[in-house]
């Protein structure tokens, strides 16, 4: 009996043995089976696989960040490309009014890329994983681009307690900071790269991975310089800045990019633009008539009133014919907008189109393809109707092929040659630099018209807008006039330039009536000096946005910015 | 073929039934006076017979079987028969309710000895009105628990047991059948390339799941079930680890009866299925816009779908297609969209025993169809479970259920993309069929192939999307186990049990060319496959330590595997526009592999039950589980409950006269929660398609964490269990507290960080509540009895604190942008903020929206109830169930898009006049005096969500079924035969929201609770239930 339990003890006595056994011993492959087979380790990886990823996430980003971003806001408010006429399924205001869900494409894509960026830094930097003073120096130069864009969209941004992982609540500098600092990364990037002509040897050559240099980093140090006197340009005479002088003339005396254009190749291979890349065509096209938009009225009037070469290499003519619109409910004031702006378009009544109107309709004749007319910006809702797309210029082929229909699409401008020569000139009118301001202007020009495929010809040089004469501030406005055309299709920069110069004027669009163009929401009838904050910030990092918001002016779009004129 | 089946059916039966008998007897109380009503059952048979006025009952059988005879209020005894002759049967009251429930790992317990709360529902409870899906047969049946439908055919619901206990991870209950964790993922399978493994849930879900698929419970027939046992709450559930920190639902299934008497069921369920409401529609104004007929504005060409049009007069119009046709309202077309659904579950069930076994064999087939057109459903259930005494000592259960299933078309419900999205919003003047020509016949040139729908730019056609699109999911599932018990002596058994459940799902999605999106056609194939391998082992030990004291002791280890593996082929641009294959794609997108994940848990517990002279119960659990997921540091941890159980009715009424049972209860325990795999360490992804055809590398965004920790999730609960006037009346009451702290969750920091989030273990959430059940016999007589229960719950949910500098976090945004769903510190999960009207207007005379950071309600209800009764009137049995959902808001995105289209009743307003709104006008500065035209006013009204946010209150009758048992059937040689005809959701009795069942939600994620966009109407059903047994 007793040995009969004893047994029975032992058997358990073993069962419970064998169960932790069971347990404990069975943990061997746990680590094992929890590496990802899918992902790669930093120790299968070269610095140079990361550097595509992040041109690509700033210059060529997901369809969200290009549509509810630069096509709605910054296009538009650069006064180069116009939506809201009669076929484009948002009205005109679109864009012109906070929308909460817009403005979120372009904040989220521009909060986020610091992310890739950052981790890029980290890893090809001192101590990192990847390390290569060169390659850090092209991310310190990709950090710099970013930096500019991105605080002259919004003022304010997280910088100097940015990309710390520690720190997870980072405050916002002001945009002198900010300039100071980036000018300091970039003076810093410079000097690693020295006279170095490659990122190294091997697995460390960078080539084809760098879309835009291909891996030349005397090249990327003249874009360091170019960059450089960006800034330097934008911040003179903002209240405080005591550093442009310098830097501008530093920049010009090491080395801008004055021969090549920094482009970023667009890749016309997309299967779904909202995760991977895209261009202005696969928004073009992608949602048939309604989602192409037009030439903006200031861009095509800009370059029609002067006989510029590249009027015809930007956009297309109207396609025109016979447009019959119904106006029993539009306001005579209305009527006359849109004929002013036919006539503002250098068109002549009844020879360049013809005008017949009864108490109803009106018929508006003009030969097809022939007459470039611009949309005018920031149309109401009320005068949409009236606005008939077939009266309108849209942008070139070039600009918005569809992507996997093996045409060329014109590449982003990261820097081009021609606004290199044409910011020397301006440090020169300025009074940053010494030279020939004039033939600089000339040059900016021939690489500008180059860029487009169009020449500089004889006419256009020798004409008012093709020299460099007149006061000081003339000069500055031709400048800044061509600065602006010569970053079309780059909206971010476009825009910056028109807040910055005040040129062109024709370009600042602001609104008093309702029934023409939009006035309505916080804007009010103002011109947008900047894009709101993306809205998660408030929730994330609340306390610091706040403190910027105080310092820098209520989080609308009209406030400016501090380099604005 | 299946009249051939029931031939060979019924001549197995002719056979077998010569050696049944008839046996007959008589039932009284303990003072020998007649009870009329008592049943009598064959036991693990479906044959019953109730006694007649006098007592007696006749009832055919067979020697060796045993008879079970039970009455409300008395204790059930057991007869077996053995002699021919008739038997008086005393029936002696109720005692103590014996009643014997299921509890974690398959323990049987009875009730009275339970320190914490747990619920049973019999599975006539769950198979009588059928639901596609067993989840939706729970709701208002159990105090506590809450279901969520999402609404298409064959797709999954939500079920939350006690509030959501955790940020970003699964808060849904574990679900076991016969004691085996089964897997509840869910795979996204519409255009968001959403593949969500490990749970059917997260806040880094999106909201959008086009169309929700099926997955967990929605593959358990219901006919299967024998019961179904909730365990609610981190203490009942500490034996199964960290899953079940949301609570369990045990499911246990049928075996086979061991009579050697062959059981024969057949039942057939016919239903139909209807819309049980549909938005209210306005019919005074059609298609157009400002008021006019098409074309209305100057130059505008496009076709405007909105119902902003002139007043609809009959006149002659021009119509969409190019025609020109009567301008006048067409107040069904909306409803004509939607068909009368049938839905046909028929089944059968074998069984056959003897005293050393059993087996039970059942198939079913569901064939149903979806109140849309072109989309159904088809599913087969194969069910095999066997249970043996190899010798004295040693017995096997084994089961295999085999599922396979295809769902065609189901509808997805992607927002304003979706297939309602452009059916709600249709013109009011739209006749609905001739939506049918969705495409030009033989179409040759891209132009041609184009969709004709009612209004230009990227609109759908819904039947194009439901008759030309193709979507075809299949899944397949076994589920099966084999126990392997042993008797070691009659205090000591010891069983290993293996089970496995292998899903496999093919997902075929094919957009035909010319459609609004995608205009040259794409296709999408995924395949996903998820396991689960449990190993496990319990040793019970059941012995009394004394007169008085009775201790049972568990010792059990697990292991268990979980997998996931996928595949996705996509691409776009068919070359020949009339066959549908990869190969025929031009642009064949870069095949997404998703390689084998693999989690494993191992874990050892232990549970200690002591007894002291049936009234003081205590029960103790330890439990540690080691998980790959965690790091070697992290990787062990601990849960542990404690339970007591008081009887108290022998102190306070010892002689019964008031009080049957009197039991308290308190329990404490602690579940930890680990996460998915991959969770620890950086790593770089390398996107399939290159830019420029560069390799290319990502950097994650999410910083991960080594030290991950697991979730804590800790409980007390404390309940009353009151059984009075001999057992008429039954009162559960339970409170309770959970709280979890160190919630593993994606933080998001500021991108500025070089991430744009952090995993890490952060704050606390805590659930308080209420639960109380009542059950009573309302009336009991010779033929009539009537039963009746009433459930209450509530659930208070705080989120105590988040992360430093995370004031709140934002799980989803609605698609207008005009409303969020976050958890907010101090606030609760599902906190909901969006726009309301500042009391401004503009220039316009447009009302002005606040920003989005208003606070406008919460989208979790305040309290459940449920009325439930069972009323039987001689061979009659009448049950309804009628349920409340209190408290909560949802937001209508529905209705709004109504208002924006002009479509909605409510759009009639202003309509003709306008409106001055009351306000200061920002333009002037003063009192507003600009009037805003209706639809302006709708346009500016529909954007400010606040206006579109609704209670969720409703009160519905949500079952009701009239059963008839059909009596003298046993003169053509069937047992019995039943008849009922049952009804679900039937109305409401009263419900606040406007256009929607404020029950339906856009999914079954945790963070698009409280959101409604253009989902599919609730099903009302009604149907015919037959069943018999042989």
């Amino acid at each position: 009996m007793y040995n009969n339990k004893n047994n029975k003890m032992k058997k358990i006595n073993i069962i419970l043995c064998l169960s932790l056994i069971f347990a404990v011993s069975c943990t061997d492959d746990f680590n094992e089976i929890n590496e990802q087979p899918d992902a790669l380790s930093v120790s299968d990886v070269s610095a140079k696989f990361f550097v595509t990823n992040i041109q690509k996430g700033l210059f060529k980003p997901v369809a969200g960040a290009l549509w509810f971003g630069q096509i709605f806001h910054q296009d538009q408010y650069a006064g180069q490309h116009s939506g809201g006429h009669s076929q484009y399924a948002w009205d005109g205001n679109f864009g012109w009014e906070y929308t909460a869900w817009l403005q979120e494409g372009t904040n989220g894509w521009l909060a986020g890329y610091n992310s890739s960026l950052t981790s890029y830094l980290r890893q090809v930097g001192e101590g990192g994983a990847l390390e290569n003073d060169q390659y850090y120096a092209i991310g310190l130069i990709m950090k710099g681009l970013y930096y500019q864009l991105y605080t002259d969209q919004v003022g304010m941004i997280p910088y100097s307690e940015a990309s710390d992982p520690d720190i997870k609540l980072p405050k916002y500098d002001e945009q002198i900071d900010i300039y100071k600092g980036v000018i300091a990364e970039l003076n810093e990037a410079i000097s690693l790269i020295g006279g170095n002509t490659t990122t190294g040897e091997g697995v460390d050559l960078l080539r084809e991975n760098d879309v835009i240099f291909n891996g030349d980093m005397q090249k990327w140090k003249q874009l360091a310089n170019s960059l450089k006197l960006r800034m330097a340009l934008r911040a003179h005479g903002a209240p405080g800045e005591d550093f442009a002088s310098a830097a501008a003339s530093e920049a010009i005396s090491s080395g801008v990019l004055a021969d090549s254009d920094a482009l970023f190749e667009s890749y016309n291979v997309v299967s779904n633009i909202w995760v991977e890349h895209s261009s202005y065509g696969d928004i073009y096209y992608g949602f048939g008539e309604i989602g192409q938009w037009k030439m903006g009225e200031p861009l095509i009037n800009a370059l029609s009133s002067v006989n510029d070469p590249r009027l015809s290499f930007m956009s297309k003519p109207s396609p025109g014919g016979t447009v019959t619109l119904d106006i029993t409910e539009a306001s005579e004031s209305q009527i006359a907008f849109l004929k002013g702006t036919l006539d503002n378009a250098g068109l002549i009544l009844d020879t360049d189109y013809s005008w017949t109107q009864t108490s109803s309709e009106l018929t508006i004749t003009m030969p097809e393809n022939t007459n470039y007319v611009g949309l005018p910006l920031r149309l109401s809702p009320n005068i949409k109707g009236l606005f008939n797309g077939n009266l309108f210029s849209s942008p070139a082929d070039i600009v918005v092929n569809n992507s996997n229909e093996g045409k060329e699409i014109s590449p982003f401008i990261v820097m081009s040659a021609a606004d290199s020569h044409f910011m020397i000139a301006e440090a020169i009118v300025k009074g940053l630099a010494s030279g020939d301001a004039a033939g600089h202007y000339q040059t900016g020009l021939e690489h500008a018209m180059n860029l487009w495929g169009a020449s500089l010809t004889s006419d256009f040089s020798s004409s008012e807008m093709g020299t460099l004469t007149g006061s000081v501030e003339e000069k500055l406005e031709k400048i800044a006039t061509q600065r602006w055309i010569a970053n079309y299709t780059n909206g971010y920069e476009a825009w910056s330039i028109v807040r910055d110069t005040g040129y062109p004027t024709s370009a600042i669009t602001t609104s008093s009536d309702n029934s023409i163009r939009s006035l309505s929401g916080e804007m009010n009838g103002g011109y947008a000096n900047r894009l709101r904050y993306i809205s998660s910030a408030y929730t994330s990092n609340a306390d610091n946005i706040q403190a910027a918001v105080s310092k820098q002016g209520p989080d609308v779009k009209t406030t400016k910015l501090w380099w604005a004129k | 073929m299946r009249k051939n089946v029931f031939k060979i059916i019924l001549m197995t039966f002719f056979s077998l039934s010569i050696y049944a008998q008839q046996f007959s007897g008589n039932v009284t109380d303990e003072n020998g006076i007649p009870l009329p009503g008592a049943s009598v059952i064959v036991q693990g048979t479906n044959s019953g017979v109730v006694t007649d006025f006098d007592g007696n009952f006749s009832i055919e059988t067979s020697m060796g079987e045993t008879l079970i005879i039970s009455f409300v209020g008395y204790a059930s005894q057991s007869i077996t028969v053995n002699s021919n002759s008739s038997l008086n049967i005393q029936l002696t009251p109720d005692v103590l309710l014996d009643e014997v429930v299921v509890t974690a790992l398959g323990i049987s317990r009875e009730k009275k000895s339970l320190g914490y709360a747990v619920s049973e529902i019999s599975g006539d409870n769950v198979n009588t009105i059928k639901d596609n899906n067993l989840a939706n047969s729970l709701s208002g049946k159990v105090a506590g628990l809450q279901v969520s439908q999402s609404g298409s055919l064959g797709s999954s619901s939500r079920i939350v047991i006690r509030g959501n206990n955790s940020l970003g991870g699964n808060t849904q209950a574990l679900i076991v059948v016969d004691g085996m964790p089964i897997n509840s993922s869910i795979a996204g399978d519409g255009e968001g390339n959403q593949y969500t493994q490990g749970s059917n849930d997260g806040g880094g879900q999106p909201s959008y799941e086009p169309s929700i698929s099926g997955g967990g419970i929605t593959d358990i027939n219901p006919d299967d079930v024998e019961s179904v046992t909730v365990l609610k709450g981190p203490s009942a559930a500490a034996l199964y680890g960290s899953r079940a920190g949301n609570g369990v639902i045990l499911i246990t299934t049928k075996k086979g009866s061991r009579s050697n008497k062959l059981g024969v069921t057949l039942k057939t369920n016919l239903y139909i299925d209807n819309p049980m409401l549909l938005p209210d529609f306005q019919n005074e104004y059609g298609q157009g816009t400002l008021g006019k007929v098409f074309p209305a504005r100057g130059g505008d060409t496009a076709w405007t779908g909105d119902s902003w049009g002139a007043r609809l007069n009959g006149s002659l119009q021009p119509y969409y297609d190019g025609s020109v046709k009567s301008y006048s309202a067409q107040p069904d077309n909306v409803k004509n969209f939607f068909r009368s659904a049938a839905r046909k579950i028929t089944s059968i069930s074998l069984d056959k025993g003897s005293e050393n076994g059993s087996v039970r064999f059942s198939y079913t087939n569901n064939s149903s169809e979806s109140i849309i057109e072109g989309s159904d459903l088809d599913s087969h259930n194969f069910n095999l479970r066997g249970v043996a005494d190899l010798s004295e000592k040693l017995s096997i259960d084994a089961k295999a259920t085999y599922f396979t299933q295809e769902v065609t078309n189901r509808a997805s419900t992607n927002g304003a993309q979706g297939l309602l999205g452009y059916t709600y919003g249709m013109p009011r003047n739209l006749v609905t069929n001739d939506l049918r020509n969705y495409q030009l016949d033989n179409p040759a040139t891209p132009e041609e192939f184009g969709v004709i729908t009612y209004s230009d730019g990227l609109v759908g056609n819904p039947y194009w999307m439901t008759l030309h699109d193709e979507n075809t999911v299949r899944r397949n599932r076994f589920l099966g186990f084999v126990k392997i018990n042993y008797n070691f002596t009659d205090w000591l058994n010891a069983f290993v049990r293996v089970g496995a459940d292998v899903t496999h799902l093919r997902d075929n999605r094919i957009l035909k060319p010319g459609r609004h999106f995608e205009t040259n056609g794409a296709m999408r194939i995924a395949e996903n496959s998820f396991g689960e391998l449990n190993s496990e082992f319990l040793v019970t030990a059941n012995r009394d330590l004394s007169d008085n004291l009775n201790m049972v002791v568990n010792v059990g280890g697990n292991m268990s595997k979980r997998t996931y593996e996928g595949m996705v082929n996509s691409g776009r641009n068919f070359k020949i526009p009339t066959k549908f294959f990869i190969n025929n794609l031009n642009e064949i997108g870069t095949p997404q592999e998703f390689p084998q994940s693999i989690k494993k848990v191992n874990s050892l517990y232990g549970s200690v039950n002591l007894a002291y002279d049936n009234f003081l119960y205590l029960d103790g659990s330890v439990r540690n589980d080691w998980s790959s997921t965690l790091s070697e540091d992290n990787r062990s941890y601990m849960y542990k409950s404690v339970s007591l159980s008081a009887l108290l009715n022998t102190f306070i009424d010892p002689s019964q006269e008031f009080f049957n049972l009197f039991k308290v209860r308190a329990s404490i325990a602690e579940v930890g929660n680990d996460t998915d795999p991959y969770q620890l360490f950086q790593t770089f992804s390398v996107p399939g398609a290159g830019y420029l055809g560069l390799t290319e590398l990502q950097s994650p965004t999410v910083k991960l964490n080594p030290d991950l920790k697991p979730e804590t999730v800790t409980s007390s609960e404390f309940g009353l269990e009151l059984s009075m006037l001999n057992n008429r009346l039954t009162l559960d009451v339970a409170v309770y507290d959970i709280s979890t702290k160190d919630l593993i969750f994606n933080i998001p920091v500021p991108a500025a960080t070089g991430y744009q989030f952090e995993k890490t273990n952060i704050g606390k959430v805590t659930n308080k509540g209420l639960e109380i059940a009542l059950g009573g016999t309302l009336l009991k007589t010779n033929d009539l009895s009537w039963n009746s229960s009433l459930f209450y719950s509530k659930n208070e949910n705080t989120v105590e604190e988040l992360s430093e500098g995370l004031e709140s976090f934002v799980y989803n945004t609605s698609t207008d942008g005009n409303l969020s769903i976050k958890a907010t510190e101090g606030g609760s999960i599902g906190d909901i903020y969006g726009r309301e009207w500042t009391g401004e207007v503009d220039a316009n005379g447009a009302p002005i929206a606040s920003d989005v950071d208003v606070y406008l309600g919460n989208a979790q209800p305040e309290w459940l109830g449920g009325w439930s009764n069972s009323i039987s009137y001689k061979d009659f049995n009448l049950s309804f169930l009628i349920d409340a959902r209190i408290g909560g808001k949802i937001y209508s995105q529905t209705s709004a898009d109504l208002d924006e289209a002009g479509a909605s009743l409510r759009s009639l307003q202003y309509r003709e006049s306008g409106v001055v709104l009351e306000g200061i006008n920002t333009e002037t500065g003063a009192a507003n005096t600009v009037n805003i035209s209706g639809q302006d006013y709708w346009t500016a009204m529909s954007n400010i969500s606040e206006n579109y946010l609704y209670d969720q209150d409703n009160v519905r009758l949500r079952e009701l079924s009239i059963g008839y048992r059909i009596p003298g059937v046993e003169s053509i040689g069937l047992d019995s035969a039943n008849l009922q005809l049952v009804g679900r959701n039937l109305f409401f009795f009263s419900k606040e929201a406007e256009d929607i069942d404020p029950e339906v939600m856009l999914g079954t994620s945790l963070g698009i609770q409280g959101m409604s966009h253009n989902q599919m109407p609730t099903l009302r059903s009604i149907g015919l239930n037959l069943t018999l047994n042989f």
